[in-house]
């Protein structure tokens, strides 16, 4: 999937620590985020997210003058941004495990740079994927737009599982998705015995995505887990 | 309801032997303080032997002198009466002793006291012996005649009694030792479960108030203690994340630029790596400090451990872990629905920790297999590996050492780190056991083993 347009989002980032501040900005701008900005407090942060309008914001939990979730409820009044918060883990673990506050993700200090960039880049494309509808394979395209595969001059249509299946394994893609997420995209809660059913789906699709679709290359099996989706820059 | 026995327990034996003693002990000072008595009442001057003896040495006439003399000595009085009551002869005697007799007159003393004098008799042929000792020296018992039927009831009278005061005696140390333990029963407790930690709160009322009190105030220093100490974990714990992240954050970007040097990149890649382990051991201090001292909530819901162990085992394969490190799953399709009812987070993080031991000790790398199994009823989620696994003799000492944090004992050698104390926790938090197997170059294989939700 083409993500260059995530490049040009607006990222927020709220800590009180500026040697923090520094280094997450320094990490994002690397990777290629244009537009960092920056605040120290509850009161800045409000006051940044109203007048620069950012489409991410980075909340450490712990702040000067309130916390992180009083902050993020402030800026829900007005903006449905995704947020993520950083943590030092134990503090409020629970409130974050069922992300209940309305958070996007959460990452515990201390983090890895990959670690931060992975979750960042995971919000942005959940939050803004209508932005890129074709996803790019081995030897074919995914029209998500039009829920069709283009393969060499063909168009070969996909059905509606086929096109949620597709579309949970695109999000993720790159890495495994295990058979209980497809199964409970596909059927809801508590899917027992659907693997067979799951099988079949997998097989129609790789007969439409695959060049050999008993060697298959861009959607993989990873045995005893799920499935995975290899993309093409 | 107690049984029966604890309340008598070996205490009474000890008691009836008191008991017996005791009676013993009476009987002791009894013949003691009164065996002088007794022996006297049996010399010469006993008046079994007088009379006898002034028997001897007088006749209707008159009495010798020489035994005269001794009831002199002995501040005796004698008489003889003739068979009409006259006084025949007599020693000292008193003045306001009378001389004649009359029948209702002898018949009155013969049993006990001649004008309040004690008196001892012999009856003789020719008349009557009288033997006056002095007033108070015999206490005489002059109206000792029973009913027959008395009598012959004494036996079994005494017998009732003797079986009503053992049972007395028997109730009351019952009773007495019951009370005891009924007060006792809650402090032993209390102090029993203080010895593991836990705090307690006594409330009784009565002689072991004071006790209870203590106890309670000792079960509050304890809570305080343990509080503050989690606490202090918990804050180190939270204060050095930020730093760290610089530490991991810096080092893992220098580890990562291209335009630095080889031997700088591997340097950050070491701070980098070192950081991790910092964290990792951040992390399970704070949570085993937390689950020791009962402070962190664990929520408990029903989890269906097959998907657990495939999106950890996912996320697992799709960050962190390296190829030399290959990770399968094995869950046969009768545990495929097996739940639990556990909190995710804590039986993840145990996982986590049993697969960082593996990786930890074969640095060469070595395959991993998570496996679930079902058994009538219990689950059985087992961690292994093929790698180095453990010899005889360090399997030996992983069971019977205790780790540093439980020990006071310094010199115990301080590399084990946090891990599996951690697992062992949370195994415990969920009522469950843990198995380790291993034998040297075999691998080594951890069985966490939890009863199935009911």
């Amino acid at each position: 999937m083409d993500h260059s347009f995530l490049f040009t989002k607006k990222i927020l980032l709220v800590d009180d620590e500026p040697e923090l501040l520094e280094l997450v900005s320094v990490i994002l701008k690397e990777e290629g985020f244009e537009n960092i900005i920056t605040a120290s407090s509850v009161s800045e942060g409000i006051d940044a997210a109203k007048t620069e309008k950012p489409d991410l914001a980075v909340l450490d939990v712990m702040l000067p003058d309130g916390d992180g979730f009083f902050l993020m409820q402030q800026i829900r009044d007005f903006s449905d941004m995704p947020v993520i918060f950083l943590t030092a883990k134990d503090e409020a673990a629970d409130k974050l495990a069922g992300l209940g506050l309305g958070a996007d993700d959460y990452i515990a200090k201390p983090f890895l740079p990959e670690e931060l960039l992975l979750r960042v880049h995971a919000v942005l494309r959940r939050c803004y994927k209508t932005d890129a509808p074709v996803v790019k394979l081995a030897c074919c395209l995914i029209d998500f737009e039009r829920a069709e595969v283009n393969r060499g001059g063909e168009t070969i249509p996909l059905t509606a599982m086929e096109y949620t299946l597709l579309e949970t394994l695109a999000k993720s893609a790159g890495k495994i998705v295990t058979l209980d997420t497809l199964c409970e995209v596909l059927w809801g809660d508590n899917p027992f015995g659907y693997e067979n059913s799951l099988n079949a789906h997998i097989r129609r699709i790789r007969e439409k995505i695959e060049s050999d679709p008993s060697k298959p290359v861009s959607l993989v099996t990873i045995k005893g887990l799920g499935y995975k989706l290899n993309t093409r820059k | 309801m107690k049984s029966f026995s604890r309340y008598i327990s070996k205490y009474f034996v000890s008691f009836s032997i008191l008991i017996i003693g005791l009676v013993f002990f009476n009987l002791l000072a009894f013949i003691w303080t009164f065996h002088l008595i007794v022996l006297n009442d049996y010399g010469s001057s006993s008046p079994q032997n007088m009379i006898a003896d002034v028997n001897a040495a007088s006749r209707s006439d008159g009495i010798s002198d020489e035994m005269a003399d001794k009831l002199r000595s002995c501040s005796i009085w004698a008489m003889f009466l003739d068979s009409t009551g006259r006084c025949l002869w007599s020693v000292e005697l008193p003045t306001d002793i009378p001389i004649d007799y009359s029948v209702q007159d002898v018949a009155a003393f013969t049993k006990g006291y001649l004008c309040d004098y004690p008196v001892f008799i012999r009856c003789r042929e020719d008349g009557l012996l009288v033997l006056g000792y002095p007033k108070g020296s015999y206490f005489k018992i002059t109206g000792n005649y029973y009913p027959m039927n008395t009598v012959k009831i004494i036996p079994i009278f005494s017998c009732a009694m003797l079986v009503i005061d053992l049972t007395a005696l028997f109730l009351a140390y019952y009773f007495s030792r019951k009370k005891i333990i009924c007060f006792t029963e809650p402090i032993i407790s209390a102090i029993a479960s203080l010895s593991e930690g836990k705090p307690v709160s006594l409330s009784i009322s009565g002689d072991l108030s004071e006790v209870a009190d203590s106890i309670n105030r000792a079960s509050r220093i304890l809570s305080r203690q343990n509080q503050a100490r989690a606490n202090w974990i918990s804050g180190v714990s939270h204060d050095i994340r930020t730093p760290l992240s610089m530490i991991m954050g810096y080092s893992g970007r220098i580890a990562g630029d291209t335009a630095a040097n080889d031997r700088i990149r591997t340097q950050a890649e070491t701070i980098k790596h070192q950081g991790m382990k910092i964290k990792d051991l951040v992390q399970d201090l704070n949570l085993v400090s937390q689950l020791e001292y009962d402070m962190q909530p664990v929520h408990k819901e029903p989890v269906r451990l097959s998907k657990l162990l495939r999106s950890y085992t996912a996320e697992l394969l799709s960050t962190e872990i390296s190829e030399n490190y290959p990770v399968e799953i094995h869950i046969p399709p009768s545990a495929e629905t097996v739940t639990l009812d556990c909190d995710a987070r804590l039986i993840s993080r145990a996982i986590g920790n049993l697969i960082q031991n593996s990786i930890r000790h074969n640095p060469e790398g070595c395959s991993i297999v998570l496996g679930l199994n079902c058994e009538a009823d219990t689950i059985c989620l087992s961690i292994s590996d093929n790698g180095v696994g453990m010899s005889a003799e360090k399997m030996k000492e992983l069971k019977e050492r205790p780790h540093y944090m439980e020990s006071t004992d310094d010199r115990l050698d301080l590399r084990h780190g946090l891990g599996l104390i951690l697992v062992r926790q949370i195994v415990d938090v969920h009522r469950g056991t843990m198995q380790i197997e291993s034998k040297e170059q075999k691998g080594y294989k951890v069985s966490l083993i939890f009863s199935k939700s009911k």
